[in-house]
């Protein structure tokens, strides 16, 4: 199966791609609604996706991925790690960001969420919580996929993924509390 | 300006959300116009569209008009041909026309003559290539009725997997006849069957619907080939006549048993009933007994 | 009237639902409009039925009265008790042309022939189906008429729906049911509900099937397209791909209610490690059972909403395709087993 890459196809101009992978179709349309109504100086194309690989057609390039992970199910979890094998390995120069929902919830396995941020760390990607339930919490997430995307497109002079992921990267706290967790 | 003190107040911060929060509902509402505004073009495309698909149509009217003229004069001139062969008036333009339209329409008449020869029946390959859905459609009186499917597996002998037909068409009888050996005559018996029942049912519905008040259908059965129906004779207080129509052919619309039967034993053999009797054996129920109530034979 | 027959109406009567009496007693037509109109329905339902209890005996009801009260009850609402349906297979020539006359009569006189208490009572529903309510007895005892059994058939099919049969007169009934009916043999299809209206129309085939077609209509259920052109479905192929696999699987439109879907297991056990289950010699049993209020309904979303893989397995699809909801699962035969199912 051919892998995903950040740079085989030109960029279009003032125009940001951006791909919502969800297993369970649930958040996703949501998001895609609000971040296609808060911008307006760019053209931003979202596309909505189950989980990698996607089928082989023409598209332009897509500058960011975005992986939205529900607590509740393990499945979403699986299907993430399944997808993330079809990436090819320089998205992860700060082309890929995870989206958490349902962590608030306290009944939920920890170890889940440990796992995830693990994961994030290890990909060196930034790991957002989101509440998915509210027109708040939605728009509020939409604006920082937004600002996230912006810097991946390349559209925020003087910035780059990279850059920024190296702030914004989830990292696994060492404190003898959290591995007591584990 | 005052607001705006207020504001800071509480802190930048709160003052920056709520001026974002201002912002987005202004952003919002410009969007809505925006929105609003391309529908309106959308729907003025779509004027344009449904217009020029109007003016198709009714160039395609046109033509069919002109068709329908030139078959008559071809008719009359067909006629006159046979009179009188000297005869010639028309001019070169007029002939040339009919003869091209003419041409077109034996050309559609074959294909479908061909397509009639093939079967008829809709054919679709499934699970890539290991079996097809064939559709079998029924009509009466030149109205389409149900579409039947049949699901085929072809692969090794031919199975019949799935399928929508009743189950009081014996479908397993007459598939160990010759599904293995003859799978068009197979579907041709089938589509008999099929045909019969569905023209059997329209004929009851017809019956129920266009002559409500005179007849009434006392009994029929889901295959209808037993169907007994109740009129009044219109003179002497209206007594009642049943008829009782039995189709034993089950691939046939037309009944091969009629009974009439009265509380007047001699009515039945009066000669006006047994000609309807033997009118009930040769047309479809329905017009026979519209024929009846037109001759004023039943109430 | 005598004290069972006492007992039977008080039995129906209790069954019937307080709001649902007025109407029934109406369609029973055994009360005059001014002893229904006596009756109050706001009384609590011991007194009423007292009360009409002294009407009947007015009247002078007998048993066969009270029966048709039920019968009238039970063919109004059929979802009660479970349904099993039987097939009756290698017809004569006479099954085409059976009239519903005709199978009644012999249908009583076969049955009275085989068991010589028994009390049979049928009835013609509105769609032509008939409806048999037989009271069992035997050699020495009355007909029991608290625990009937119910038998629907539509005359020219071959499908037959019990309910409440037990294995003492399922011999009896049978027989009965093949000779008045001019078929060969009968045997059970392994289907079961509690609603009726639902088996039929899964063997009847009266629910919307899908077939793959040349030019396929829209489906009626498909995800409605993203609104802003800027928002685009990466799998919009493949999900209407999955809509289009699930309806043909289990069809479009209402479903036919089933309750559950019971398949025996009777295959080796398989495993990747040398466990203990994996060497014994003898099949492993076991009972997988899926229980939904709408099982086809439920299934058909795991089909289309990706949570289960497409193509559907036959094991699932032959639900709808052989019309049965109980099946055994051998190592022999892949798929459904080898046990007698309806032939479609």
């Amino acid at each position: 199966m051919s892998l995903l890459k950040p740079l085989n196809k030109l960029p279009e101009l003032n125009t940001a791609n951006v791909l919502l992978v969800e297993n369970e179709e649930l958040f996703q349309k949501k998001l895609a609604d609000a971040i296609v109504l808060l911008e307006n100086n760019v053209n931003v194309i979202v596309r909505l996706a189950r989980s990698l690989p996607l089928p082989l057609e023409s598209r332009p390039r897509i500058d960011l991925v975005v992986f939205i992970v529900h607590l509740n199910s393990e499945q979403s979890l699986l299907s993430a790690e399944a997808s993330l094998k079809h990436l090819d390995s320089s998205y992860f120069l700060g082309k890929v960001c995870f989206l958490v929902t349902g962590a608030r919830c306290g009944t939920l396995p920890y170890e889940r969420l440990t796992s995830l941020k693990k994961l994030a760390a290890t990909l060196n990607s930034p790991l957002l919580m989101t509440e998915d339930r509210t027109t708040e919490g939605v728009n509020t997430v939409a604006q920082r996929v937004l600002a996230v995307l912006r810097v991946a497109a390349g559209l925020v002079p003087m910035a780059t993924g990279l850059y920024l992921s190296s702030l914004t990267r989830c990292t696994v706290p060492t404190d003898p509390d959290w591995q007591n967790q584990d | 300006m005052e607001d705006a003190r207020e504001c800071l107040r509480d802190g930048v911060l709160n003052h920056l959300n709520v001026l974002e929060i201002e912002a987005l509902e202004l952003s919002r509402q410009q969007q809505l116009c925006l929105q609003q505004q391309s529908r309106v073009d959308d729907l003025r495309i779509m004027v344009d569209k449904l217009r020029a698909q109007k003016d198709q149509l009714k160039a395609r009217a046109k033509t069919t008009m002109s068709l329908q003229q030139l078959k008559a004069v071809v008719h009359q001139r067909n006629e006159e041909f046979n009179d009188d062969i000297s005869e010639e008036g028309c001019s070169m333009t007029a002939k040339s026309q009919l003869s091209f339209l003419m041409a077109r329409k034996t050309q559609v008449k074959d294909l479908l003559q061909a397509h009639h020869l093939i079967g008829g029946y809709d054919v679709t390959e499934t699970c890539r290539g290991k079996g097809v859905c064939i559709s079998i459609a029924t009509a009466f009186e030149g109205f389409y009725l149900e579409t039947y499917n049949l699901e085929l597996d072809v692969s090794r002998a031919i199975q019949i997997c799935r399928h929508n037909i009743p189950p009081f068409i014996p479908l397993e009888k007459l598939a160990q006849v010759n599904l293995q050996t003859d799978l068009m005559g197979f579907l041709s018996t089938l589509s008999h069957h099929l045909n019969g029942f569905a023209g059997r049912r329209q004929q009851i519905r017809l019956i129920q619907e266009v002559l409500r008040d005179s007849v009434e259908v006392m009994e029929s059965n889901v295959l209808f080939n037993t169907i007994v129906l109740m009129c009044a004779d219109p003179e002497e207080n209206g007594r009642a006549v049943l008829c009782t129509l039995e189709y034993s052919d089950l691939s046939r619309y037309l009944p091969t048993k009629v009974t009439i039967e009265s509380e007047d034993k001699a009515l039945p053999s009066t000669p006006q009933w047994k000609e309807s009797q033997s009118l009930l054996l040769q047309t479809p129920a329905h017009t026979a007994l519209k024929a009846l109530k037109m001759k004023g034979q039943i109430a | 009237m005598d004290d069972s027959t006492k007992q039977v109406l008080r039995q129906i009567i209790r069954r019937i639902p307080l709001n649902k009496l007025q109407n029934m007693l109406s369609k029973w037509e055994h009360l005059s409009k001014k002893q229904l109109r006596s009756l109050e329905f706001t009384q609590p339902k011991w007194l009423l039925c007292d009360n009409l209890l002294s009407i009947c005996e007015e009247n002078d009801l007998s048993m066969k009265h009270v029966t048709e009260l039920e019968i009238i009850y039970r063919i109004d609402h059929p979802a009660q008790g479970s349904w099993n349906v039987c097939q009756l297979i290698d017809p004569e020539e006479e099954a085409v042309t059976a009239d519903l006359l005709h199978f009644k009569q012999l249908f009583k006189a076969h049955l009275r022939g085989l068991i010589s208490h028994v009390s049979v009572k049928t009835k013609k529903h509105e769609d032509g189906a008939i409806w048999i309510r037989i009271a069992w007895g035997d050699n020495f005892t009355q007909p029991n008429h608290l625990k009937p059994t119910y038998v629907v058939h539509h005359l020219q099919t071959p499908y037959v729906f019990v309910s409440g049969l037990t294995m003492k007169h399922k011999p009896l009934l049978h027989q009965a049911l093949v000779l008045s009916a001019h078929y060969g043999g009968i045997k059970d299809v392994h289907l079961s509900g509690r609603c009726l209206t639902a088996l039929r129309d899964l063997l009847m085939r009266q629910y919307k099937q899908v077939f793959p077609v040349k030019h396929p209509r829209l489906l009626l259920e498909r995800s409605p397209l993203p609104s802003n052109p800027n928002i685009q479905m990466e799998h919009a192929k493949h999900a209407e791909n999955r809509l289009q696999m699930a309806a043909e699987a289990f069809g479009e439109g209402i479903l036919p209610k089933l309750e559950t879907a019971v398949y025996k297991l009777e295959t080796r056990f398989r495993e990747n490690g040398n466990g203990m289950l994996g060497r014994r010699e003898e099949p492993f049993r076991g009972v997988v059972k899926f229980a939904s209020s709408n099982l086809l309904e439920s299934l058909k979303y795991c089909v289309s909403s990706g949570m289960a893989s497409a193509p559907v397995t036959p094991l699932l699809s032959s639900i709808t395709q052989k019309g049965r909801n109980y099946f055994v699962i051998t190592d022999k035969g892949p798929g459904a087993s080898h046990t007698p199912g309806p032939n479609i």
